[in-house]
Formats: C-alpha cells, sequence, structure tokens
C-alpha cells in the first residue's frame, strides 16, 4: 500500500494525482465517440493542430489553455465547414486542416525559440508542475464536457449510428458534429498537462478501444473505458515516480498495455467460440481428430 | 397491443401526394418530374435499376435533400423537414455500421426521439411505446440484443419498429429485403401485409420482380423519372420492363 501512497505525499504530486484524474475520466468519454465515429485521424489532427495556439498564446503572452482551445475550436470549425464538399473524403480536409495548423505552430514557436521558451512541455507533457490554477481551469473544462456528452448521449448515438434518422427524428444533426469537435478540442487542451500535445491522441483513443472490443454497450463501453483510462493515468503517474520515467510517455504505455490485454482477451474468446461452434456443426474437425492428424504426420 | 395513433386525413387528398419531385446533385440530374399519390394502408413495390433515383426519391421525401417540386403528407404540404416526421426512410442496411454498440430496445426508443425534448430522458410512456411497436413486429424478445447479431429479417423488423415508434404512417424502406433468405423474406412480407391492414402505407425499393407481382398491392416504375404506376402485373409487363430495364430484362419475370 505504501508503494502506492508514498508518491503523492506532496502537494504537486497530489496536485498530478487529480490532472490525471480528470484526463482519466474525460478523454475515455469522448473518445468513445471518436472511436465509434472511427475519428481516432481527427483526434490525432486536433492535438497536432492545436500546436498553433500554444505558440501563438506565448507570443501573445495570454492563456495557452485558451490560446490551444482556440486552436482546437478553430481547426473544428475548418473541418466542418468544408465536410460537405462530395469530390473530397473528411480525411483529406482533416489532413489539409493539421498541414495548415501544425505548420503555423512550427512556423511560430522558431519563433518563440529564439527568445527562449520551451516548448517540449507542451509536446511531451508536464504533470508535476501543473499550478492550482492550471487544475481549476482543467477540472471546469472537463465538468462541462462530461455535462454535454451526458445531455446528449441519446443524440449522439443516434447521430452516430444512423445519421440520416437522427436528422429524420430532428438531432440537431450539424450542430452536434461541431458540439463533438469542440469536446474534442478540450479533451486536449484539458490533457496538454499530463500527457503533452503529441500523446494526448493516447488518452483519447487507446482506453475507448480497448473497452470497445470488451463490450457491446456505449454506456458500458464508456465506463469500462474510464476505469482504463482512470487506471492509465494514476498507474502511470505511481509508476513513473518509482522508475523514474516520464510520466506522459508511461501513462499511455500503461494504456496501451491494456489494449493489448483486452485484444488477447478477446481473440482467445472468439477463437474458443468459433471452435466450439465449428466442431458443433461439423464444420472443423474436433481437436482429437486434430491430434491424430498431427501425430501421424 | 400498441398502435400508432391513426393518421389524419383532409377530405379527397392521400396520405402522400408528390408533384413534380425532381432531385440534382451538381449537374447530375437523379430524378425528374415525378409524381403520384398514394392512399393509406397501401403496400407499393418500387422498382427500377441501380442509379435509377429510388433512394433519391425516398431521401427527397423525407426532406433529406434539397429537391423540386413538392411533397404533401395527409394533404398538408411540406415546407420543412419538422413537416415530414410522420414519414420514415429506412436506409439500406450496408449504409449503416451493423456492428455498432446498440441493442435493438435502445434502436427502437430512439424513434421516440421526436416526442423526447434535448437533453431528457425518454419517458416510461416512450419506452411502454417502443416495447408495442417491437411487439407489433415481432423483435420483444430481441430487445436485449445488439443489433450486430440479428438476421436480415429481424434487423429490418427492428428498424420497422423503430419508424413505428416514430409514429410514421409512410414507411419509405430502402432495399429491405437485400440479402434476406426467401422464408424470412415472407415473413417480413407477412409483417408489411399486416402494417398495411393497420392503414400504414409502405413503399419498398426491390430488386426483386418476382416478388414485386406475387405480394405487392402497387408497383411504380423509376429510372430518373416515373415510368410505369400500377397494379404490378401491369406495371411488370415486357413492354414496361423494357422501359424501365432494358430489353435484357423482358420476359424474365
Amino acid at each position: 500500500m505504501s508503494w502506492l501512497l508514498d508518491p503523492y505525499q506532496t502537494d504537486f504530486m497530489q496536485r498530478a494525482a487529480l490532472a490525471a484524474l480528470l484526463v482519466g475520466v474525460l478523454a475515455p468519454t469522448v473518445g468513445v465517440w471518436v472511436v465509434l465515429r472511427r475519428l481516432a485521424y481527427l483526434g490525432d489532427a486536433m492535438s497536432h493542430g492545436t500546436l498553433a495556439g500554444v505558440a501563438a498564446a506565448y507570443m501573445a503572452g495570454i492563456s495557452i489553455t485558451l490560446g490551444a482551445l482556440a486552436a482546437g475550436l478553430v481547426m473544428g470549425w475548418v473541418i466542418t465547414a468544408f465536410e460537405g464538399r462530395r469530390r473530397l473524403g473528411q480525411d483529406s480536409i482533416i489532413g489539409v486542416a493539421e498541414t495548415l495548423m501544425f505548420a503555423l505552430g512550427v512556423l511560430l514557436i522558431s519563433q518563440t525559440d529564439r527568445i527562449g521558451v520551451d516548448i517540449t512541455h507542451f509536446l511531451f507533457g508536464q504533470i508535476v508542475t501543473i499550478d492550482r490554477t492550471d487544475l481549476v481551469i482543467a477540472a471546469s473544462l472537463t465538468l462541462l464536457a462530461l455535462l454535454t456528452v451526458a445531455v446528449s448521449f441519446g443524440d449522439l448515438r443516434a447521430l452516430t449510428f444512423d445519421p440520416i434518422h437522427a436528422a429524420q427524428v430532428g438531432v440537431p444533426v450539424a450542430r452536434l458534429r461541431y458540439v463533438l469537435m469542440a469536446l474534442i478540442s478540450v479533451t486536449v487542451v484539458v490533457s496538454l498537462d499530463t500527457v503533452g500535445l503529441l500523446l494526448s491522441v493516447a488518452m483519447l483513443v487507446t482506453p475507448a478501444a480497448a473497452a470497445r472490443l470488451v463490450t457491446d454497450q456505449v454506456s458500458t463501453m464508456t465506463l469500462v473505458a474510464v476505469a482504463i483510462g482512470v487506471g492509465s493515468c494514476l498507474g502511470g503517474l505511481t509508476l513513473s515516480y518509482h522508475l523514474g520515467t516520464p510520466p506522459g510517455p508511461t501513462i499511455a504505455l500503461i494504456a496501451v498495455a491494456c489494449f493489448v490485454l483486452a485484444s488477447l482477451l478477446t481473440g482467445a474468446g472468439r477463437a474458443r467460440r468459433r471452435t466450439v461452434s465449428d466442431i458443433a456443426s461439423g464444420s472443423a474437425p474436433a481437436a482429437s481428430q486434430v491430434a491424430t492428424a498431427r501425430s501421424a504426420s | 397491443m400498441y398502435r400508432v395513433n391513426p393518421p389524419v386525413h383532409d377530405a379527397g387528398c392521400g396520405l402522400l401526394s408528390v408533384d413534380g419531385l425532381g432531385v440534382a446533385y451538381g449537374d447530375v440530374v437523379a430524378l425528374r418530374d415525378v409524381t403520384f399519390d398514394v392512399g393509406a394502408g397501401e403496400l407499393i413495390a418500387v422498382i427500377g435499376p441501380n442509379g435509377a433515383g429510388k433512394s433519391s426519391m425516398f431521401r427527397a421525401i423525407v426532406g433529406l435533400v434539397s429537391h423540386a417540386g413538392a411533397v404533401a403528407l395527409s394533404g398538408a404540404h411540406c415546407h420543412h423537414q419538422r413537416d415530414r416526421m410522420c414519414a420514415a426512410y429506412i436506409p439500406q442496411r450496408s449504409d449503416l455500421d451493423m456492428g455498432f454498440p446498440i441493442t435493438v430496445g435502445d434502436l427502437v426508443l430512439s424513434g421516440r426521439r421526436r416526442f423526447v425534448p434535448f437533453g431528457r430522458r425518454p419517458r416510461q410512456a416512450d419506452r411502454d411505446a417502443a416495447l408495442g411497436c417491437m411487439r407489433r413486429v415481432g423483435v420483444d424478445d430481441l430487445a436485449e440484443r445488439p443489433i450486430g447479431t440479428l438476421s436480415g429479417g429481424q434487423a429490418q423488423r427492428a428498424f420497422l419498429a423503430r419508424a413505428l415508434a416514430q409514429e410514421a404512417h409512410v414507411l419509405l424502406l430502402d432495399e429491405a429485403l437485400s440479402g434476406v433468405d426467401q422464408p424470412r423474406t415472407e415473413q417480413l412480407l407477412d409483417v408489411f401485409h399486416a402494417l398495411r391492414d393497420d392503414g400504414v402505407t409502405l413503399l419498398v425499393a426491390t430488386h426483386d420482380l418476382a416478388l414485386a407481382r406475387r405480394r405487392f398491392d402497387r408497383c411504380l416504375a423509376i429510372n430518373r423519372g416515373l415510368v410505369a404506376d400500377g397494379d404490378p402485373r401491369t406495371v411488370l409487363g415486357e413492354r414496361e420492363l423494357d422501359a424501365v430495364f432494358g430489353s435484357a430484362l423482358a420476359g424474365t419475370v
């Protein structure tokens, strides 16, 4: 037990734990819709695109969180505005928007580097330096995003499964698409300090993808994804303290380990079910027949 | 047993009236000048080759694509999508992710969305209505099953239940019989007949011309416009089929 609690004796580690908890709850909750709507690339692009906002905010001397949030919202608006183009797939539009925002970010960083700003803090996260103000902002954004998901849960499910029917029965389809973009943007911003821009997609996609493998309902998938997310964030933070590794990548790797485990479990389960049903239907040889054939050869 | 509210008619008007309907995607005309009138309790086969404009016609009727011409439901002209909620479009299953994690019960309940204010949970009355619709088409025992585990016929009945939960009186089914084996096709047709007898109107896009002749009351033949409309035995005659599909198909039904 002391192995688990020892790291959290100091104020900064307690704040880090709270920040990790927020990301562990928010990112998988939003990530469920990212995975179900097959928007993993959008999540990745959003995290990269936020760099422009971070750099611009640095240069302007305003809140980094606000800058990142604004960049994410602008990127979401650009993607939504161009979505209807019949000749272009959504992935192409996302690719162009990502290029625009990321290139802009790198360009601005090249200027900020001259004045000595360490941008790697935001690229890879620095959870142990999070202060009280950052924590309050992250908690407020998390609460707002979770409420939005809770209120629009049914509409998000209808939109994701059958957008045509959703539009027929009065779901505000266009508005909801933009809300989802905003949710992804908020998640990336909240993840900035914990895992950084480059790994925020890990928390957005990996726990939800692992949960999808072991569940058959969106509500259950959300609960399992959040459990994996919280476990990865707090487990990763604790492990990084003891191993002396950077928290961001440690958290991301634990989430990936959960995905691999879920994949192995469901793969083994599926193979077992297939074998049983094949034998029952007579389409596959029984294990004893396979063994006999092997020994004969 | 749960019944949807009966459709309200203005005297002398059909349940669905389509007048001069046209759909274009940019420069490509998908459908031109389609006019027909449908009464309550009709079972209509909509036939035509791929790309004939069947799906476009259905989507235009429910207001999912912009169109020329007029659509009226129960005698009232439809100006907005909200005017058309008593018509339900059921898309082809291939257009949907059938592996999506949703149970039949939740799917059918989503049909009640128009009666549930944003942000509110469905009331008990909505749940009862959804259950009644599932019973009506015989999927109430599948309520807890994920949609992806159903057979083609069961899935189609679940979508019918969702449309009934929406309290739609006109159901537009796109390729509803595709990928459904023969015994289950007949079962599905029995459900269509039962709904028709209750006053629901069904327009079913199908490529099964023999079935259209045998089990439907009326046939609309579409090929970028309305080619023929009437009794299936007449519409599926050699000359009419030649006009719709070309000479290769004539005489095969």
